[in-house]
């Protein structure tokens, strides 16, 4: 493989790739560790004793201030490191690749991979370094009460948290201008694309008002996989907007504090800042990442197999009924608020989140049937792996579906239920298992070439889907037991279920080191490092990706 | 829409209906009285929580099997979670406690006994402190 094979693209995706998979092997680890603590609190202590040297604390941290402070770091290495890198990486290949033309703002593709890396460094080292520890749900005041959460922490979290924000606005900008760009026949204004994407034009037409303004109603003769990217950008842009607002409170209280002129905390309602930012981050967990798959499956199956995607027209539609319904949901993250007014927790909590059964139901069939349709097919990796994660969000979203309840969530909130059995088989089995799928079609269409061992591939799978299976299974069971997730117990009294759950983590990891070593093999050191290196260092080198 | 989809989509709906009408209803044993009866209780029970503490009435908890009884929590800090938990780790009931607020939940014991009362939500790193062995006794 040759730097004459692959385009100035095709290795900035590569790029993406890596550095998302060396945040995913940090998130493991440091998944790994937390479900040891939890198993045998009290194991990790050397660990932890010989880390301390590097912390600039003047005290020695208690355990649960070490796992709180992790805990905290880790969702956000493996959301906004693994994931989105490897969205983004994706994205700005495959946006341009399908509408034949250039990334409008070429020069914003290393900014963006910088800037994400920075900013999820920046909050890893909050945690690691500063002990922040008021988890990636930042519920009002806890990160603003500083007897409880480092201030100095609190502040580097933040602006970490806020340069991932800008960053992710600076990409949805950049994909946005892309898609919209006026160097396409097939371009649009913001307004016709605004319009589109709710629905509007199409609602127009249904009354008898034809939206004059509009020639590309549903984008037509757009890719589907433009389309979902399209929809799903807006809730990205959602996110990264209100997680930004919130980050600037806190910024300002912390920044106030700071200057030993503390503001009062309860100047802001708890419970307007709950809804606010759960309606935010919810963009992220019922948004974008349910539009985002579905257009990765309606581009990927149909390469696939060999045969056109199951009804394409039904499947738009489903698009734009996954927006809507995204913007309703997210009172299902506050239904153990008594406070929070009943009608809300049953339309918008239990109601409008039963959208996404739908949508992501039809979404599954028209994927299923698209496969069936095409026997006898080849299960090729990404194949394998795009029905493991047919398989991932089917596990979760039942377990979600269970949990979004008025009546149950009263025995499941805050359980390893939620975080196991939902967000972790969504997260793993469901994304994961797709981002996989992404990567083993892309590797070869990238370099020419193909996967070195087929025995890596299997055992990746196998070990990955048994691994996440086991680990989420277990902790599921151990949380309709009554176990909560954010609390460290002591005592024996989930510790069958925690084993178990560590056992099945490991297993997942075995799958993800098959993976890397196939990767390896197949690229070859050399090209694997080569992407870690600057552009100029590349050339002086015989053969680099 | 073809014919396939039209029925896959009628499935749908008859679980989205059958989940829905089930847990909505008594089957679901306290969405009789949360949803339903809605009874006027028959004892209020406040409590208050800040510094990582629970603040209960002295003595603790003591409640008649089969009434309805009205917990109160308010929260002078941060949010914290009310949860109730029989001896074997398994959750009775639980709810948020968000500060500047009152948290109300009508709730009626059909086992005596005596129940642990935990925080169900993250307040800082001594969150796991907050456990209360046998805070609640139900008497027959």
């Amino acid at each position: 493989m040759t730097t004459a094979r692959i385009g100035w693209q095709a290795k900035w995706t590569l790029r993406y790739a890596v550095a998302g998979l060396l945040f995913l092997a940090l998130s493991g680890f440091e998944g790994i560790l937390m479900r040891i603590q939890l198993h045998a609190p009290g194991a990790l202590h050397g660990m932890e004793q010989a880390l301390n040297a590097l912390r600039p604390v003047g005290r020695e941290p208690t355990s649960a201030e070490l796992y709180y402070s992790m805990l905290t770091a880790h969702p956000v290495v493996g959301i906004y490191g693994f994931a989105y890198l490897c969205v983004m990486g994706a994205f700005y290949f495959l946006v341009p690749y399908l509408l034949q033309k250039e990334v409008r703002h070429k020069a914003l593709v290393p900014v963006n991979f910088t800037l994400q890396i920075v900013g999820v460094l920046l909050c890893w080292g909050a945690g690691f370094f500063g002990l922040f520890n008021a988890l990636y749900t930042l519920y009002w005041p806890l990160p603003v009460s500083y007897d409880r959460v480092p201030l100095v922490g609190s502040i580097v979290f933040v602006v970490g948290a806020a340069i991932i924000m800008v960053n992710i606005l600076l990409f949805a900008y950049n994909l946005f201008s892309t898609v919209l760009g006026t160097s396409n026949p097939r371009s649009y204004s913001v307004g016709q694309f605004l319009r589109a994407a709710f629905g509007i034009s199409r609602l127009m037409r249904w009354l008898g008002k034809e939206d004059k303004d509009a020639p590309n109603l549903d984008y037509n003769g757009l890719p589907v996989f433009i389309v979902a990217v399209g929809r799903g950008s807006i809730d990205t842009v959602i996110n990264a907007v209100v997680l930004l607002s919130a980050g600037a409170l806190i910024l300002i209280y912390g920044l106030a504090a700071l200057l030993r002129s503390p503001l009062n905390p309860a100047a802001v309602d708890a419970l307007v800042y709950k809804n606010w930012f759960w309606w935010g981050l919810d963009m992220v967990a019922d948004g974008n990442v349910l539009m985002y798959t579905a257009g990765v499956w309606y581009l990927l199956i149909p390469l696939l197999v060999g045969r056109r995607l199951f009804g394409e027209e039904v499947v738009r539609t489903v698009i734009l009924a996954d927006l809507l319904v995204s913007l309703g949901v997210w009172s299902h993250h506050l239904l153990g608020d008594q406070a929070q007014p009943f009608v809300m927790r049953l339309l918008s909590g239990q109601f409008i989140t039963w959208g996404e059964f739908f949508t992501m139901g039809l979404t599954i069939f028209a994927s299923l049937a698209t496969i069936w349709l095409a026997r006898p097919v080849t299960f090729t990796p990404a194949l394998k792996f795009v029905l493991g994660s047919i398989f991932g969000f089917i596990m979760g979203g039942v377990a979600g579906l269970i949990q979004a309840n008025v009546g149950l969530n009263l025995i499941f909130h805050n359980t390893q239920w939620v975080v196991a059995l939902h967000a972790h088989t969504f997260l793993l089995t469901g994304l994961g298992s797709l981002l996989f799928a992404v990567l083993y079609a892309l590797v070869p269409m990238l370099t020419n070439l193909q996967f070195r061992s087929q025995r890596l591939v299997d055992a990746h799978f196998w070990l990955w889907m048994v691994g996440a299976v086991t680990m989420a299974y277990a902790m599921g069971m151990a949380g309709a037991r009554g176990m909560l997730r954010r609390t460290l117990y002591e005592g024996t009294l989930y510790q069958p279920y925690t084993l178990v759950g560590l056992i099945g983590s490991l297993i997942l990891a075995a799958g993800f080191v098959a993976f890397l070593a196939n990767v390896i093999a197949t690229l070859g050191w050399r090209n694997v490092l080569g992407l870690a290196v600057p552009e100029r260092w590349l050339s002086r080198g015989a053969e680099g990706v | 829409m073809e014919r396939s989809e039209r029925i896959w989509l009628g499935i749908l709906a008859l679980v989205f209906v059958a989940f829905n009408a089930v847990t909505l209803s008594p089957l679901v044993p306290w969405q009789e009285w949360l949803l339903w009866s809605k009874p006027t209780p028959d004892r209020t029970v406040r409590v208050e929580v800040a510094d990582y503490q629970f603040h209960l009435p002295p003595g603790g908890i003591e409640v008649r099997a089969g009434e309805y009884v009205e917990f109160v929590a308010v929260s002078r800090d941060v949010t914290y979670g009310f949860g109730v938990f029989r001896p074997d780790g398994t959750m009775v009931f639980q709810m948020q406690v968000i500060p500047g607020h009152e948290n109300r939940i009508v709730w009626r014991f059909d086992t005596p006994g005596t129940y642990d009362v935990r925080s169900t939500e993250y307040s800082g790193p001594r969150h796991p402190e907050m456990f209360v062995p046998g805070a609640l006794r139900v008497m027959p």
